[in-house]
């Protein structure tokens, strides 16, 4: 299963249960999309937590409400981020809380300097230099290593560089727009870390509002953000990344990040309750939208989206 | 911070004018790598304003938006509204910023020390030790960019001596520290907070007070600061905001008062 080999199928189309099944295994460095309140992968998380894998080690440039989600249900040991939070809704609370507590592992880094390890990882090159970090307290003590290393620039002697080292994670989830069924992904708008990310991983599991023909992705090859070849699953689930935004979709739904957070902040029993609820307590993605938002407040986001733009 | 008694005057808050003042500080054709909040709100008043030319990038990978009131968030598609691109982090960090194109990088509130070297990870130890948010791109706005922009309400525990954890450099531990690190010296910072305007010294790379607020006193700063920061040779008083200014503030950018009012809320979130 979590060989080096990937789906090579024509017909990749699961749902989020037998996707999930699949391709995330206990112990996985798991690959995050999204950033803050925008197109987080919410659908594939909920089925995580639904299917209690632990021990992960969760990774990203911002790592937000998903993130926090899977910490609120103990399955993550150790995050590699640039940052945890919502912004305007705050930080995320679980993951603040397991750091203070020293439940949680965590592994800082910029956010350039995620990307560079992407970078490296979806190329095949073991490390990236980069000048961010220098200077600063995200760079290990001396002696440490892992983390990053500072080397003189061999072409520009007495000049400092950082390395950072590749990283490839196990399996990904990521929330796009439109997919076909042998995985060629379409992303609209901002595309944060995710293109790097996803050819940097071993196996990658999409989530879309949309499914297309391939006959639509060969009629205009030049708007495919991610070939086939990377991704092994594609999940059907229109609003997959509800409460967070999906550009060109539908906008955030303010409440209801505010609710979590509110529950998050809190912390247990709160967030349990609120897992309980929303997650434990729904079968499926479609039953929590029908929970958290219902038919119109899903097309009131749908319209302030298109208001917007 | 209310309004009708501030010593600032009878039409205008401090919080107001702090970020007028920071807005007065960008120039017409600055490429500025911007964070949500009020460095966004500033920086789209500069834009309505003096500098019409101001190029926003925006971590997210959005590229030269006219931003739509009023954004919470890197992410918030106002922030998307008829940008000439939204591409990836790789290129707005990197090939953007890293790659030595960006003028000024202007960060919200955090912890700021004496060298301006800040924190947004971790404030305490021990037991009483609270986790922030992180980096972000932080780290590498204060890397790469040029001139340093910060805004941030003005409370003596954001301004210790030394940062509990350095996340971002400034000058770390003094004249020439940048260059042993292997950053670029060419540097410069500006705090613009609801009390002052904080700038390093050329020489000693300290911050020192600048500009005051209207009715603001050196020694009312001097009491929020955990440092002892030197006075600049001529300390300049912050002019008062236009009525166009104040107008686009309240009823066209933060219109909601998202950020004006509700600073408070702002700060304690990350707490």
């Amino acid at each position: 299963m979590m060989s080096e080999t990937r789906q090579r199928t024509r017909d990749k189309v699961l749902t989020a249960a037998e996707a999930v099944a699949r391709y995330v295994r206990p112990g996985a460095v798991l690959g995050m999309g999204g950033q803050n309140i925008g197109r987080c992968p919410m659908a594939l998380t909920h089925e995580i937590i639904r299917q209690r894998i632990g021990r992960l080690t969760v990774v990203g440039c911002n790592l937000s409400i998903g993130m926090d989600q899977l910490v609120a249900a103990g399955l993550v040991r150790r995050t590699e981020s640039g940052s945890g939070n919502l912004e305007r809704f705050g930080v995320t609370f679980c993951w603040r809380r397991a750091i203070e507590n020293g439940s949680l592992e965590v592994e800082d880094y910029s956010h350039l300097a995620m990307v560079s390890r992407f970078l490296a990882g979806e190329m095949g090159a073991p490390f990236m230099p980069t000048r961010s970090l220098l200077g600063s307290d995200l760079l290990p003590a001396t002696g440490e290593a892992g983390k990053a290393v500072v080397i003189e620039d061999p072409w520009n002697p007495g000049q400092r560089v950082a390395l950072v080292p590749a990283l490839q994670p196990e399996v990904s989830i990521v929330h796009v727009q439109r997919a076909d069924p042998s995985g060629n992904i379409i992303i609209e708008g901002f595309a944060t870390h995710e293109p790097e990310m996803i050819r940097a991983s071993h196996h990658v599991i999409i989530s879309c509002e949309e499914l297309v023909s391939t006959e639509e992705i060969r009629a205009h090859p030049e708007r495919t953000t991610i070939p086939f070849l990377y991704v092994d699953a594609v999940v059907v689930q229109p609003y997959g990344a509800y409460p967070t935004s999906t550009y060109g979709h539908y906008d955030y739904d303010a409440a209801h990040v505010a609710a979590y957070q509110e529950a998050a902040r809190e912390g247990s029993p709160a967030v349990d309750e609120y897992l309980r609820r929303y997650v434990w307590g729904c079968a499926t993605f479609d039953e929590y939208l029908a929970l958290a938002a219902g038919s119109e407040r899903l097309i009131a986001l749908r319209r302030a989206m298109e208001e917007m733009l | 911070m209310t309004p009708a008694s501030s010593p600032a005057g009878p039409d205008h808050s401090r919080q107001e004018l702090m970020v007028i003042e920071a807005a007065r500080d960008l120039r017409d054709g600055d490429i500025v790598f911007v964070g949500t909040g009020l460095p966004m709100l500033a920086t789209t008043l500069a834009q309505r304003t003096h500098a019409p030319n101001v190029v926003m990038v925006i971590e997210s990978g959005v590229i030269a938006p006219q931003v739509r009131p009023t954004p919470i968030s890197v992410s918030d598609p106002k922030v998307m509204h008829r940008a000439v691109k939204l591409g990836t982090l790789r290129e707005v960090l990197g090939c953007l910023l890293q790659r030595g194109m960006i003028d000024v990088g202007f960060l919200g509130g955090a912890q700021i020390d004496r060298f301006a070297n800040i924190n947004s990870t971790v404030v305490g130890r021990g037991s009483t030790q609270r986790r922030l948010p992180g980096s972000g791109g932080a780290n590498d706005m204060a890397s790469h960019c040029r001139r340093l922009l910060i805004i941030t309400h003005h409370e003596r525990r954001r301004f210790p001596e030394r940062c509990d954890y350095v996340t971002s450099p400034g000058f770390l531990d003094g004249p020439g520290g940048r260059e042993r690190a292997g950053l670029s010296p060419d540097f410069a910072v500006t705090v613009v907070t609801d009390l002052a305007v904080l700038e390093n010294d050329p020489q000693t790379c300290a911050l020192r007070i600048a500009a005051l607020m209207p009715g603001v006193t050196v020694e009312e700063v001097l009491a929020e600061i955990g440092f002892r920061p030197e006075v600049a040779p001529q300390v300049r008083t912050v002019a008062s905001p236009t009525p166009d200014q104040l107008r686009l503030l309240r009823d066209e950018l933060d219109p909601e008062r998202v950020y004006l009012k509700a600073e408070e809320s702002a700060t304690t979130s990350r707490r």
